[in-house]
């Protein structure tokens, strides 16, 4: 017999997808390796998130581009039962196919009416190899699509900023650099912990009372992580 | 995982002789990492800071927070500072969290299955620490889920991230708060915390562990598609209204959307309603009018005094003292009606008689210190009647008792007084009288 009446506290689903760049550039240096790697690691992390934001449902969702653009990971998974199987590197980078795989996915059906600002978290090494304009308008055209903290990853030196920062469209949320495989694990746990935990509950105002720019307020990431190139750096 | 020490490296602390072994990586989050450590053979935490927020300013505060004192055993409160030559940045030592405790979260996701009288219990404890450190003129600025844990067998607490504290008013707070605790006039941003903020977000935490839901989030939140920040700037800082806000029911609670409001609000004994009413009506506006802590410590003994049980399914539930609040209730698990339970009224207040009730110091004295280790009376089954309940004397005086009928008799120490109704009990200070 239950101890009191109801269930959990009312919840709403946030929806996290990584748009993940398999192409052929990602073999060089280990880096899909370094990726596979930093994924699988931030993981227990967002689980310890999603538990302390019980008004948050997460779901985790994975896209891998390169010729094309595929569901790495389709459904909609809570982070208890999220599996990251490594991606493999080769082909193209067609960054507007995923774009356009993930509009399709933000249109309402099948996203709920009422949720949180879903995230999306782009990670990329190159250029695109497709038409990325015209995914990016898809994509933004839907609602769910604006509302979406978007963060972007650029790793190693070859990324294209410029493209990156469209799809972010926050002049004052710049491309994480990932020089080294150290750096991308940094900035992977930053997206699955701070990001996470800004989209569960998106804070009300800014520490020093300026006003708000965007819809979901993000904290600045550890400044060493977005440090310059150094000699020590491997990609 | 690995931190900035290591494990069986030792750490010096700042007024104390003895050394701190560092232990396992327990935790790191925004401000540093907390490991387990060892001080002179006593288990205890370690926090220590990212070197970025390891500020002159922050160390100050944990300065005057460790000369002052814990306010109350359940906080984790900074014991001494720690530091180490080579080592960047500093730290601080304090009680380690036992693992019974579990985070308030659990009980909101239903991880964790407390009983009504864990939940009060716990309910009190809080406005019990609250009361003690704002009494200190602290303020502690970012009450939440986060930082509150539970022991859900017994609802003992514990508060956690005791460095945010700051002095009342002075504080110039490193903290705004956790969203959806701050108050309206914080997150409007025309104040920085302070105590009233503080009790605003008390009764938001003790009406989410009460009620599992949030005051504020009703047919308003419901219509709002996108959670984001102009959306929640909007239901908790620039148009906040109460879901049972009496005068206006147009933010009242969706069914298939806020379930647990709609069914565990009339549970609730009336006087414990009207204070969440007062605290998100006129309290949101006003913050002279807010539920102070020694008020909702009153109320939460009150609510563990009213705890009985289903004649059919034992299921705990709350007895309703005014009538036509109380006239056709039913028991929320298996419907059946509820009747009036036998209760000893002192004062105009109840205690519902159960098989387990006792009665504790405050119940018999007009003075309001609250001390559940030492019962002062104990409801009790007869030796060889089992059909017979009493209330037995575990004080040193001796009580008279008047049964309906006139008689007269004493109760001394350690004897039973037979539990009938329109018994009267003079207990020296206060009379009581067994109703029905």
């Amino acid at each position: 017999m239950a101890n009191r009446p109801g269930g959990a506290m009312a919840s709403r689903p946030l929806h996290f997808i990584w748009m993940v760049d398999c192409s052929g550039s990602m073999a060089a240096d280990g880096k899909v390796q370094s990726l596979n790697s930093a994924i699988r690691e931030a993981l227990p992390h967002m689980a310890d998130v999603a538990r302390e934001n019980p008004n948050a449902e997460l779901l985790l969702r994975a896209v891998a581009f390169s010729n094309g653009a595929r569901w790495h990971v389709a459904n909609p998974m809570p982070v208890s039962e999220f599996r990251w199987d490594d991606v493999e590197a080769a082909g193209m980078t067609d960054m507007g196919k995923a774009f356009r795989t993930v509009a399709d996915q933000l249109r309402v059906p099948p996203m709920s009416e009422r949720a949180l600002p879903p995230v999306l978290a782009l990670l990329s090494d190159g250029q695109p190899s497709d038409d990325w304009q015209t995914g990016l308008a898809e994509l933004m055209a839907q609602p769910w699509g604006k509302k979406a903290v978007r963060i972007a990853i650029a790793i190693g030196a070859d990324a294209d900023h410029d493209v990156l920062s469209r799809f972010i469209g926050n002049p004052e949320l710049r491309p994480l650099q990932a020089n080294n495989p150290e750096a991308l694990v940094r900035h992977i746990r930053w997206v699955s912990t701070v990001v996470l935990q800004s989209a569960s509950a998106p804070g009300t105002q800014q520490a020093d009372g300026s006003p708000i720019t965007s819809n979901v307020v993000i904290p600045p990431s550890d400044p060493a992580g977005s440090g310059p190139t150094s000699a020590t750096d491997v990609w | 995982m690995t931190g900035v020490l290591r494990p069986g490296q030792t750490v010096g602390t700042v007024g104390s002789p003895t050394r701190c072994k560092v232990g396992r990586l327990l935790g790191g989050g925004g401000q540093g990492e907390v490991y387990e450590a060892d001080l002179g053979g006593r288990p205890v935490a370690l926090k220590w800071y990212h070197r970025h927020t390891a500020t002159a300013k922050q160390r100050k505060a944990l300065e005057q927070l460790i000369a002052k004192g814990s306010p109350a055993d359940q906080f984790l409160w900074p014991l001494f500072l720690a530091e180490e030559p080579g080592i960047p940045s500093y730290g601080y030592v304090m009680a380690l969290r036992d693992s019974r405790f579990r985070n308030t979260s659990d009980l909101m996701t239903r991880r964790i299955e407390p009983t009504f009288r864990c939940v009060a219990t716990a309910a009190f404890h809080l406005a019990s620490a609250f009361l003690e450190l704002h009494a200190r003129g602290l303020c502690y600025c970012d009450i939440s889920f986060s930082n509150i844990f539970i022991d859900p067998q017994n609802g003992d607490i514990r508060i956690c991230d005791n460095d945010n504290v700051g002095i009342d008013r002075a504080a110039d707070a490193a903290v705004g708060g956790t969203p959806r605790f701050m108050a309206p006039e914080i997150v409007r941003c025309e104040r920085k915390p302070c105590r009233e903020t503080d009790q605003y977000s008390l009764a938001v935490l003790l009406f989410y562990m009460l009620v599992m839901h949030h005051p504020l989030e009703g047919a308003h939140e419901a219509a709002i598609r996108c959670m984001d920040v102009p959306a929640m700037n909007m239901i908790y800082g620039k148009e906040p209204l109460f879901i049972f806000d009496p005068a206006n029911p147009s933010n009242a609670p969706v069914p298939g959307i806020h379930g647990n409001a709609i069914e565990f609000w009339p549970l609730y004994p009336s006087f414990l309603r009207a204070l969440f009413v007062q605290s998100f009506t006129d309290g949101l506006r006003d913050t002279q009018r807010r539920v102070t802590d020694s008020q909702w410590r009153k109320a939460l003994v009150r609510l563990r005094d009213a705890i009985m049980h289903c004649d059919r399914c034992g299921s705990e539930l709350f007895y309703e003292s005014d009538p036509s609040e109380a006239a056709g209730r039913r028991c929320w698990s298996c419907r059946a009606p509820l009747h009036n339970p036998w209760r000893l009224t002192i004062g105009g207040q109840a205690v519902v008689l159960n098989g387990d009730t006792r009665l504790y110091p405050h119940h018999l004295h007009a003075a309001p210190t609250y001390d559940f280790t030492a019962p002062a009376a104990e409801v009790t089954r007869h030796p060889t009647d089992p059909n017979v309940w009493g209330l037995k004397n575990l004080t040193s005086a001796t009580w008279t008792m008047t049964v309906a009928g006139g008689d007269v008799r004493e109760v001394p120490p350690g004897r039973s007084l037979p539990l009938a109704v329109g018994t009267r009990i003079a207990f020296g200070s206060v009379d009581g009288v067994i109703e029905g």
